[in-house]
């Protein structure tokens, strides 16, 4: 029996996971369930190792153990298979499955013929129809998806992992996947599957436990549960499935058309997006995370080209080949992964909020100091941002301080589309208010702001119209007296309503 | 036929398929070139394996360390080390020679210790950390051997240029011990462990396996190598000279990645050995084109320089290569990805 | 004590070279004289055009190690082109910087284009350059600077002041200008800093990179035809070692060699350090190998101060 119990991890102002706990019994199949920001993942990774908690205790048949390594993790008997993959893309099929678990032979050397044929009985197993010397890189994310899963049931654990597994699966493929872990469960193995697919719930696991914001609400068995109580656990609101899949019926004012995407396509996360924005307004896009957002923001901006689809922007086809290219045509992005993509930490305060014009205009025009400051100086008066001096480093602003400098940044350009990506991640209720009224502001001036975000309430705030996204498709789109919680989560959920009105999740296809 | 189509195909998506082609072309240009009587007389195959030993030994020295995702630049001053460390214990201490080729070896082993020390243990940049290293093994060269000097005694120097019944070229064995010891290791733990280190250090990592251990490994590997190229290279010039073999280090690299060897996880051995060759076999190919010209163009000459230039500008080329290379790869692997998806899509319907 | 380094570079390079200096006379009391010291201001000025072109290259996260193939060739082409006929600098000046910027143009496109570490890209087109400056002058390469110019270069101003200072008020104001001054420079930073931020942010990465390697190089070929008008001739590879000396002083300076921070004030201080070091290796009669591994354990030094790389599990 595997147990965890008053788990607590935060990364700096963070809370990952607090007073969390988790329990599972060999034979059983229970599912961690979490909207986004609720943990799981964090005591997946915990379990395999990659994460160390702050406080808590992990239990093993009620001895205490602990795991600091992958290696501590696979000597205990855990074996994980990881949502992102924990494949070598330049190894073979055959190599990834039995790494760190060669088989000896003589003198040393791993044996060929026994990797060969336990790989090939496992890839039958599971159905794999690929050449085990393939290198996994040439290999579909469907197929690697099912070699990570296999890779993981071949070390014979007695507690399995698995963590969001069958995102890239068809609908064969997850029952096959299913059939194993039958056969794994009636064997004695305990299994943890985390997934966001309620239909895949019912039909497989035993119990749940459902994490919301880095705490446990709730351990049940599923058959105890109605899909809508599953819900309400999970994000606080019951799932309204009334008008989420309404067509762009709504009355725009005559506002100018600025961005009309058609079916856009860009593997392997975004399927199906289609998406309108009318000048000056603010329009929201929702759901579970890794559900395609940032991938179509990005392909907005010209970072990455997509496969399929039309992009038209103020009237004409689009092709950004860079984000530069983007920019030049007045479009802006603040991304909420402030570190990697929006701060320049060791450049001064006034030099980052000057970043956007630097990168405008002419090259080698003199520059006064006095111009970036007066700039910097202005913006830092009109959006409140708390700076000791417009000298030091951008590193030494909080979180929301730095997050308003972007957006001072940006707002600054007056760009005529503004893009934003999970803004107020990780930012204090106070500086997320006020980015809110500045964004608003710009709307009202005629800005067309398109916001992504990983927290309803944001959008249900500040958006006029709510797409949602799931699996890489649009699966509702919310406006006016429709805008609602219920129906935000129900469309989040991938919930929707067919033609004779029952409720069911909307269909893979 | 098919079984041998299907043999082929694998062959082709091997990262060592593109070494072998340059390599396969460049040795059909030098056999047109110098002709093929020339070319394959024993006395000319001897010269070219006993001359450009030391280089493939160095390049199949950088092999492990690449694939397993640092590398060293220094290389090449180590095998000048090993020179000098042979020489002086031969000369000064009275004892066998092969007593000194044992301490060069040590000696090799040693800084391949350091330089993994600074490299993955302090984790400083492996391009700048190997290159001042560079300097230090330069200095510490000419601390043991202030000035070229030493000999290495006729019988040693003569097995190395001599011809094994007739027909085998003594040097050739150097190349046989290494790809024999390597298809060794490449069939133990420690050949997949590389691999997955180069990789993905975090993947490899989450799998159990420690890449720090995994480096070092790897980097006495190395040594062992470059000890026998430095031994090889003390047979060929038959005397010690401190300051030698610092151009072996880019070449080698550069080979190896001619040769198809990435920073990390891709590539293999035969990439290494493929793209010494490739480097070596242009070079004759250079010398006896200007030969010809030489001989056909009454009054043409041209010094050393210019052959050089030509080879440095084809091995500038090579490395230019890469581009083209790397995004092929990238785009069939994309278009492959996106046709399947689409197609299984479709299926699944 | 690494607060106290990062807050300012520069002034520790000065301090530093000040204390060792003093050590230096010390140690050989002879060693102080208006001709000593004149030296190495000229040698330090040197330093500092040749380090000019590498601060910026390594600020936005590069390294060019054509540095001292380009200063040789474009020695080789003054004392060629002028043959000691005064009258000619201009000629010169245009054919050096068309070389500069032709050689920059290579190494920019190629590290945009190749995805291959810069060092080694720039290594294979310094040792192609270097080849070549063989080719051209058969391994001897003729001529002599004009005395006008040698002139302007190793005259004493009031007796101690090299009049190559002179050069330095014109291009120092300029690399200031470059850097600080202009939003090339920003973007530079900008990109050294976060690529991927900058970006994002709408820098034209790829263009930047390539003005920055071509400036770096036409700033080499600059300091090329000073060398040779300080050595008063040419030879092939006469000025090769700038490349590691350069890469030393800037990251002395403060120039971090994963890029986006530095300036190149620090780098003037640190081509102070590295000539005062030099020098005193000299004075101490130091052998050549102890020098050698005196500059290869002090970028290593450097290297371990300044940041390294993340763990694989946090």
């Amino acid at each position: 029996m595997f147990t965890m119990r008053e788990i607590d991890k935060r990364y700096d102002a963070v809370i990952a996971c607090q007073d969390a706990s988790l329990q599972v019994e060999p034979g059983e199949i229970r599912a961690l369930l979490g909207s986004n920001g609720s943990g799981k993942s964090t005591m997946v990774k915990i379990l395999a190792g990659l994460v160390k908690p702050n406080g808590g205790e992990i239990l093993i048949d009620d001895a205490p153990v602990t795991i600091n390594s992958g290696r501590d993790s696979r000597r205990l008997g855990i074996a994980t298979a990881f949502q992102d993959l924990s494949l070598i893309p330049t190894m073979t099929v055959l190599d990834n499955i039995l790494l760190g678990n060669e088989p000896k032979g003589k003198l040393g050397m791993v044996d060929r013929k026994i990797s060969l044929s336990s790989v090939v009985a496992l890839l039958e197993r599971f159905h794999i129809d690929c050449d085990p010397d393939a290198y996994v890189q040439t290999l579909m994310p469907s197929t690697q998806s099912l070699i990570e899963v296999a890779k993981a049931v071949f070390m014979k654990p007695r507690l399995l992992l698995l963590d969001e597994v069958t995102a890239a699966l068809h609908r064969d493929e997850v029952q096959l996947i299913f059939s194993v872990l039958r056969e794994l469960k009636a064997q004695g193995t305990a299994i943890i599957y985390v997934t966001h697919r309620m239909n895949e719930i019912f039909e497989i696991c035993d119990t749940s436990t459902i994490m919301r914001s880095g705490r446990t609400v709730a351990h049940v068995n599923t058959d105890e549960l109605d899909l809508d109580e599953i819900v309400f656990y999970m994000t606080g609101q019951r799932p309204d499935t009334e008008e989420i899949l309404e067509t762009e019926s709504c009355d725009h004012e005559g506002r100018e058309l600025i961005l009309d995407v058609e079916h856009m396509a860009l593997y392997p996360k975004v399927h199906d997006i289609s998406l309108k924005a009318y000048k000056g307004e603010i329009v929201g896009i929702g759901g579970l995370e890794g559900q395609g957002q940032p991938e179509f923001i990005r392909a907005l901006l010209g970072v990455n080209r997509p496969e399929e689809g039309t992009i038209a922007y103020m009237g004409e086809e689009a092709h950004f080949h860079s984000p530069a290219d983007a920019v030049h045509h007045d479009m802006g992005f603040i991304s909420g992964e402030r570190n990697r993509e929006a701060m320049f930490p060791e450049r001064s305060v006034g030099e980052n909020v000057f970043a956007g014009s630097a990168a405008k205009g002419s090259l080698f025009k003199y520059l006064t100091a006095k111009v970036v400051r007066d700039f910097a100086q202005a913006a830092v008066d009109k959006y409140d941002i708390v700076v000791g001096s417009l000298a030091h480093p951008a590193s030494s602003l909080s979180g929301g301080n730095q997050q308003k400098l972007v957006v001072a940044r940006w707002i600054a350009m007056d760009p005529d589309l503004l893009l934003l990506d999970d803004p107020t991640k990780g930012v204090d209720v106070h500086s997320r208010r006020e980015i809110h009224r500045i964004l608003r502001q710009c709307a009202d001036e005629g800005m067309t702001i398109i916001l992504s975000s990983s927290e309803n309430e944001e959008l249900l705030e500040i958006a006029d119209r709510v797409y949602l996204f799931y699996e890489g498709r649009v699966s509702g789109m919310l406006s006016g007296a429709a805008k609602t919680p219920e129906r935000l989560v129900a469309a989040m959920m991938g919930m929707a309503r067919n033609l004779n009105g029952a409720t069911r999740e909307v269909e893979r296809a | 036929m098919s079984d041998v189509k299907q043999m082929f195909l694998r062959f082709r998506r091997t990262p060592a398929f593109v070494g072998f082609t340059l390599f396969a072309f460049v040795l059909v240009l030098n056999i047109v070139v110098q002709g093929p009587a020339q070319f394959f007389s024993t006395r000319s195959l001897n010269t070219l394996f006993s001359k450009n030993m030391p280089l493939l030994l160095t390049t199949m020295a950088m092999a492990p360390l690449l694939i397993s995702g640092t590398l060293d630049i220094s290389i090449g001053i180590q095998l000048a080390l090993v020179n000098v460390v042979s020489i002086m214990v031969f000369q000064e201490w009275g004892v066998p020679l092969y007593i000194g080729f044992l301490m060069g070896m040590l000696a090799s082993l040693v800084v391949s210790a350091l330089c993994w020390g600074l490299v993955s243990v302090l984790r400083l940049p492996s391009m700048l950390a190997s290159f001042s290293l560079i300097y230090i093994v330069r200095g510490v060269n000419v601390l043991i051997m202030d000035k070229p000097q030493g000999k290495v005694p006729a019988e040693f120097y003569k097995t190395y240029d001599s011809l094994i019944g007739g027909v085998i070229p003594f040097s050739a064995l150097f190349l046989v011990l290494v790809l024999v010891v390597w298809l060794y290791l490449i069939r133990t733990k420690f050949g997949r462990n590389i691999y997955a280190v180069g990789g993905s250090p975090r993947n490899a990592f989450a799998a159990g396996i420690n890449p720090v251990w995994v480096q070092f490994q790897a980097s006495m590997v190395k040594g062992v190598i470059t000890g026998l190229a430095g031994i090889s290279l003390t047979l060929m010039t038959a005397s010690g000279n401190p300051l030698q073999g610092e151009a072996y280090g880019l070449r080698g690299l550069s080979a190896c990645i001619i040769g198809g060897l990435g920073f990390g996880g891709w590539g293999s051995m035969a990439c290494a050995v493929f793209g010494a060759g490739f480097l070596v076999i242009i070079q004759n190919t250079v010398y006896y084109f200007f030969n010809l010209l030489y001989r056909l163009i009454p009054g043409f000459t041209v010094t050393s320089y210019w052959q050089n230039l030509v080879s440095d500008i084809i091995i500038f080329f090579g490395l230019l290569m890469t581009i083209v290379t790397a995004r092929e790869q990238r785009e069939a692997l994309r278009q492959g990805f996106v046709k399947q998806f689409k197609g299984g899509e479709q299926g699944a319907r | 004590m690494q607060v106290f380094i990062r807050s300012s570079p520069a002034r520790m390079a000065v301090i530093i070279s000040l204390f060792l200096f003093a050590i230096t006379v010390a140690i050989n009391p002879r060693s102080l004289n208006m001709a000593a010291f004149g030296s190495i201001l000229l040698l330090t000025l040197l330093l500092s055009f040749a380090a000019a072109g590498q601060t910026m290259v390594l600020i936005g996260g590069g390294l060019d190690f054509t540095v001292g193939a380009v200063m040789s060739s474009a020695a080789i082409l003054t004392t060629y082109v002028m043959d000691s006929q005064n009258g000619r600098f201009l000629l010169v000046f245009t054919l050096a910087m068309g070389m500069g910027a032709l050689i920059g143009l290579l190494n920019g496109y190629c590290s945009v284009k190749i995805d291959l570490p810069p060092m080694i890209v720039t290594m294979a087109v310094g040792n192609v350059v270097t080849r070549m400056s063989y080719v051209l002058t058969q391994g001897n390469p003729s001529g002599y600077p004009s005395p006008n110019f040698v002139g302007s270069v190793i005259n004493k101003l009031w007796g101690f002041l090299p009049s190559l200072t002179l050069y330095a008020l014109v291009l120092w104001p300029l690399v200031f200008f470059l850097l600080n001054r202009s939003r090339y420079g920003k973007q530079l930073y900008m990109m050294g800093n976060n690529p991927t931020a900058a970006q994002l942010t709408g820098v034209k990465t790829d263009k930047i990179r390539i003005l920055m390697y071509v400036f770096s190089a036409m700033l080499s070929a600059l300091a090329g035809m000073l060398g040779a008008a300080y050595m008063n001739l040419a030879r092939c590879q006469i000025f090769d070692e700038y490349a590691f000396s350069s890469l030393v002083a800037v990251i002395v300076g403060g120039t971090a060699f994963t890029g986006g921070i530095g300036s190149y004030g620090g780098s003037i201080a640190g081509a102070l350090l590295m000539t005062v070091l030099s020098n005193g290796l000299t004075v101490l009669a130091l052998s050549s190998p102890v020098r050698n591994i005196v500059q290869g354990v002090v970028l290593l030094l450097l290297l371990i101060m300044y940041n390294r790389a993340r763990a694989v599990r946090q």
